[in-house]
C-alpha cells in the first residue's frame, strides 16, 4: 500500500473554542490508483491532505492522534528534515490557485529549475533544460521561450499546467490534488483533466484527488471516499457509489444534482446546513440534516461498517439505504 | 449572402429594432405610466439589440490616449419573455457580467438598446430612469461580499425603501422587512442579527429578500449560487423557482453551470467572447446544438455517472480563449474552432437561424451564429 492514513484527528484553537476538523479519518492509496475525496467546504478533506503532506499549520492546528503511513512509514514519527526531503520527491501536491501557489517574483522556469537544483543537486544549467522539458511535456506551446516568463504572464489554464509540471517534476509515487480544476472553466478543465489522467497513467502514480464535483469523481476517480463533518461517511468504488449509495448524506448529494427528467420539478435538496466544526453534533453528525434519522443515530456514532469487501459506511442503517 | 457581414464592418450599422414595439412618449408621465403598465405572459419584456461595451484601454499617466478597447460585450440581441427563464451560459471573460451590468444600467453602453416595455432604458433619465430600475432588481454571486457587514439584515433588505418611498411607508416598513424574510425562509425574529451571523446559503436568502422588496419585474442573476455548497445550492434554486410562480417573475439567469441552467431556464444564450454563439429553448441548445461552441462546452462538463465514461465522446479544446482586447477577425471562435476554414475569418457569421434548417421544422432550426452549422447530439453521446 502506498499510503495509509489511519484514524488521523486534527484539530484547531479558534476564538469561538477548538475546532473538531479531522474526526478519525482513513483511506488507503494504491500505486496507480485515483482516490477521490469528496466533501463540502468544512469537511476536513483539505486539512487530511495537508496533514499527509506536513503542510498543516502549526499552531493553530494539531494532529491529536492517527498515523500516515507512506509506504510502510509513519511520517508523523519523522523529523522535519526527513519530511522535507519526502515531501517534493516522493509525495507532491497540487493546488487549487495557482496564481496564489506559484511564486510572483520568480521567473517559471526558475520555480521549475529550484525542484531539481534542491532535491537532485543538478547544476542550474541542467536544471533549466529539465525545466524547459516538463514545460514541453505537460504542453505549454513554445516552452523554450515562456520559461523565462513569470506566473502572472500565463492564463489560468497554462499556470495550472505549470503547477502540475512541479508536483510532477521528480516523479513522485503520490501527488494529492486539491480542487485542482475548480478554478478553471469548463473547457479547460476538461484539457487539465485529460493531461493529469494521462501522465498518472505514464507514471504510475497514486493520486489523491480531492474535490466538491460529482461529475469529475465519475470522470476519473476508480474509488471515493466521501467526508462529511470531518469523517469518512462512506467509502466504495466509483461504480458501485453512483449506482447504489450506502449512506444517505451521500445519496442526497446525488439526487441533487438537477437531471433531465426531473425538469420543471424541485430539486432534491439535503436539509439544513453543514454543522458548525465547533459544535459537531452528538451521535451520527449528520442526524438533524438526515430523512432516515432514530433515536439511535442522536446518541451513537455509526462506525465505518463493512458494506462488502470493498466499501464502507457510516451509517447505521446502510441496508436500508443500500435498498433505497 | 443575407445573413452575413464583411468582417470588421461593425454590426450595428444597421439600425435594428426588428419585433420591438417602441413606446414613444412625449412626457415624463406618459413614460412612467407606461413603464408600470404590466405585460402579458410570453409578451417581450426586455428586448436587447445590438448591444456593444467596449472598455477603453488607455496609456499615459497625465496625458491619456486610447490605444484600443476591451471588446466585453460587442453586438448581442435577444428579448427576455415574461415570466421566462432566460439562461445565459458562457466561460468566464465571455462578457455574461458585463451584459448584466448593462440591462441594470450600471455601466453605459457603448452603442445598442436595452428596450423595457418598448422604451430604450439606455436613454431615460429622471423619474423614468427610476421606475425603470425598481422594476429590474438584481442578485449578486458572492454573498459574503454584496451584503453591508455593518448593516442590520433589516436595514440591508429595507434600504431600497429609502430610495423608493412609494413601495413602503414608513410605518410599515419593519412589518414588510420581516415579510420578505419569511417569504426567502428566513425567521422574521432576524431582523435585528448581521450579516456575519448566517452561513453562506442563509446570506444569498438575504439578498434574494432585498432583490425582491420593490416588487420587480425582472431579476438579473448573476451565478446566485455558485459560491454556495452543493448541498445549499438545491435549496437557492428550489426557492427562487418558487418565488418566480408565485410573484410571476421573469429571470435572467447567469451562469457557468450548464446543468443547473438547463433545470431553471426555459431558454438558454450560449455567449463566447462578447458575442451570442447560439440562442434557443433549453432542449434546442442541449439535445441539438449547432454551433460548435456549443458543442465542446456541452460535451467537456463531466458527468456525474462514471458508467459513461467508455463511450463518451469528447470534443476537447485546444488553446485558451483569446484576448477581447484583441479579438480574431470574422467568427471569434475560429482559433479554437476544428471546422474553421478561410471564409470564418473574413465574414462574421450573423445570429440566425442557419440556411439549411430555415425550412425544417427539427429542433436544430434555432438561432446559431456558424457559417458551418450541423447538429451534432454530444449530450446523448453520454
Amino acid at each position: 500500500m502506498l499510503l495509509e492514513v489511519r484514524d488521523l484527528r486534527v484539530e484547531f484553537r479558534t476564538r469561538e473554542g477548538v475546532a473538531h476538523a479531522v474526526n478519525g479519518v482513513t483511506y488507503q492509496v494504491d500505486a496507480g490508483e485515483t482516490l477521490a475525496v469528496l466533501g463540502e467546504s468544512g469537511s476536513g478533506k483539505s486539512v487530511t491532505a495537508q496533514a499527509v503532506m506536513g503542510i498543516l499549520d502549526m499552531p493553530p492546528g494539531r494532529i491529536t492522534g492517527g498515523e500516515i503511513l507512506f509506504r510502510g512509514q509513519d511520517l508523523l514519527k519523522l523529523k522535519e528534515d526527513e519530511r522535507r526531503r519526502i515531501r517534493g520527491a516522493e509525495m507532491a501536491m497540487i493546488f487549487q490557485d495557482a496564481l496564489s501557489a506559484l511564486n510572483p517574483v520568480l521567473t517559471v522556469g526558475d520555480q521549475l529549475a529550484e525542484m531539481f537544483v534542491v532535491h537532485r543537486g543538478t547544476s542550474r544549467k541542467d536544471a533549466r533544460a529539465r525545466a524547459v522539458e516538463l514545460m514541453d511535456r505537460v504542453r505549454i506551446p513554445a516552452a523554450a521561450q515562456r520559461v523565462r516568463d513569470y506566473p502572472h504572464q500565463f492564463s489560468g489554464g497554462m499556470r495550472q499546467r505549470i503547477m502540475i509540471a512541479m508536483a510532477l517534476a521528480l516523479e513522485p509515487a503520490l501527488v494529492i490534488a486539491d480542487e485542482p480544476t475548480t478554478a478553471l472553466d469548463v473547457t479547460v478543465q476538461a484539457q487539465v483533466m485529460d493531461l493529469l489522467a494521462e501522465l498518472r497513467r505514464e507514471y504510475r502514480m497514486g493520486l489523491v484527488l480531492i474535490t466538491h464535483d460529482l461529475g469529475v469523481v465519475a470522470d476519473v476517480a476508480d474509488r471515493i471516499a466521501v467526508m462529511y463533518a470531518g469523517r469518512i461517511v462512506e467509502s466504495a468504488p466509483v461504480h458501485d457509489l453512483y449506482k447504489a449509495p450506502a449512506h444517505p448524506y451521500t445519496r442526497g448529494l446525488l439526487d441533487s444534482i438537477p437531471r433531465l427528467d426531473l425538469k420543471g420539478r424541485e430539486l432534491y435538496a439535503i436539509k439544513g446546513l453543514p454543522p458548525s466544526l465547533t459544535r459537531i453534533p452528538p451521535g451520527c453528525a449528520f442526524h438533524p440534516r438526515c430523512p432516515m434519522a432514530r433515536d439511535v443515530c442522536r446518541t451513537d456514532p455509526p462506525p465505518l461498517y463493512e458494506v462488502d469487501q470493498r466499501r464502507g459506511s457510516a451509517c447505521h442503517f446502510w441496508r436500508e439505504c443500500l435498498d433505497g | 449572402m443575407a445573413d452575413t457581414t464583411k468582417a470588421g464592418e461593425p454590426t450595428d450599422a444597421t439600425p435594428n429594432v426588428s419585433g420591438v414595439q417602441v413606446v414613444e412618449a412625449e412626457s415624463e408621465e406618459q413614460a412612467v405610466a407606461a413603464l408600470d403598465e404590466p405585460v402579458e405572459r410570453g409578451e417581450p419584456i426586455l428586448q436587447v439589440r445590438n448591444l456593444v461595451k467596449h472598455f477603453p484601454l488607455t496609456q499615459g499617466i497625465l496625458i491619456k490616449r486610447q490605444v484600443g478597447a476591451v471588446k466585453a460585450v460587442d453586438g448581442i440581441s435577444f428579448d427576455l419573455y415574461q415570466g421566462e427563464t432566460l439562461g445565459i451560459v458562457g466561460e468566464s471573460g465571455c462578457g455574461k457580467s458585463t451584459v448584466a451590468k448593462l440591462l441594470m444600467n450600471l455601466e453605459r453602453a457603448t452603442a445598442g438598446e436595452i428596450f423595457y416595455k418598448g422604451q430604450d432604458i439606455t436613454k431615460l433619465s429622471g423619474r423614468a430612469l427610476k421606475a425603470v430600475r425598481r422594476n429590474i432588481q438584481m442578485i449578486f454571486q458572492d454573498p459574503y461580499t454584496s451584503l453591508n457587514p455593518r448593516m442590520t439584515v433589516g436595514d440591508i433588505i429595507g434600504e431600497p425603501f429609502d430610495i423608493h418611498p412609494e413601495v413602503a411607508p414608513k410605518g410599515d416598513r419593519r412589518r414588510r422587512v420581516q415579510e420578505l424574510l419569511d417569504v426567502v425562509g428566513l425567521n422574521p425574529e432576524y431582523i435585528n442579527r448581521y450579516p456575519h451571523q448566517f452561513s453562506g446559503g442563509q446570506r444569498q436568502r438575504i439578498g434574494i429578500a432585498r432583490g425582491l422588496a420593490l416588487n420587480p419585474e425582472v431579476i438579473i442573476c448573476d451565478e446566485p449560487v455558485s459560491a454556495l455548497d452543493v448541498s445549499v445550492q438545491a435549496q437557492v434554486i428550489n426557492l427562487m423557482e418558487r418565488l418566480q410562480d408565485e410573484f410571476n417573475l421573469s429571470y435572467i439567469f447567469i451562469a457557468h453551470d450548464l446543468s443547473i441552467v438547463r433545470h431553471i431556464s426555459d431558454r438558454v444564450g450560449v455567449m463566447y467572447l462578447g458575442r451570442m454563439a447560439e440562442i434557443g429553448t433549453d432542449e434546442q441548445i442541449y439535445e441539438h446544438p449547432t454551433h460548435p461552441y456549443t458543442q465542446a462546452l456541452l460535451s467537456a462538463v463531466p458527468v456525474p455517472d462514471p458508467d459513461a465514461r467508455e463511450h463518451r465522446e469528447r470534443i476537447i479544446l485546444t488553446g485558451d480563449v483569446p484576448s477581447p482586447a484583441n479579438p480574431p477577425s470574422g467568427c471569434r471562435f475560429r482559433t479554437r474552432c476544428w471546422k474553421a476554414q478561410d471564409k470564418c475569418a473574413e465574414e462574421t457569421p450573423l445570429l440566425a437561424i442557419p440556411e439549411r434548417f430555415k425550412s425544417s421544422d427539427s429542433p436544430a432550426a434555432h438561432e446559431s451564429a456558424c457559417h458551418f452549422a450541423e447538429e451534432k447530439d454530444v449530450v446523448h453521446a453520454a
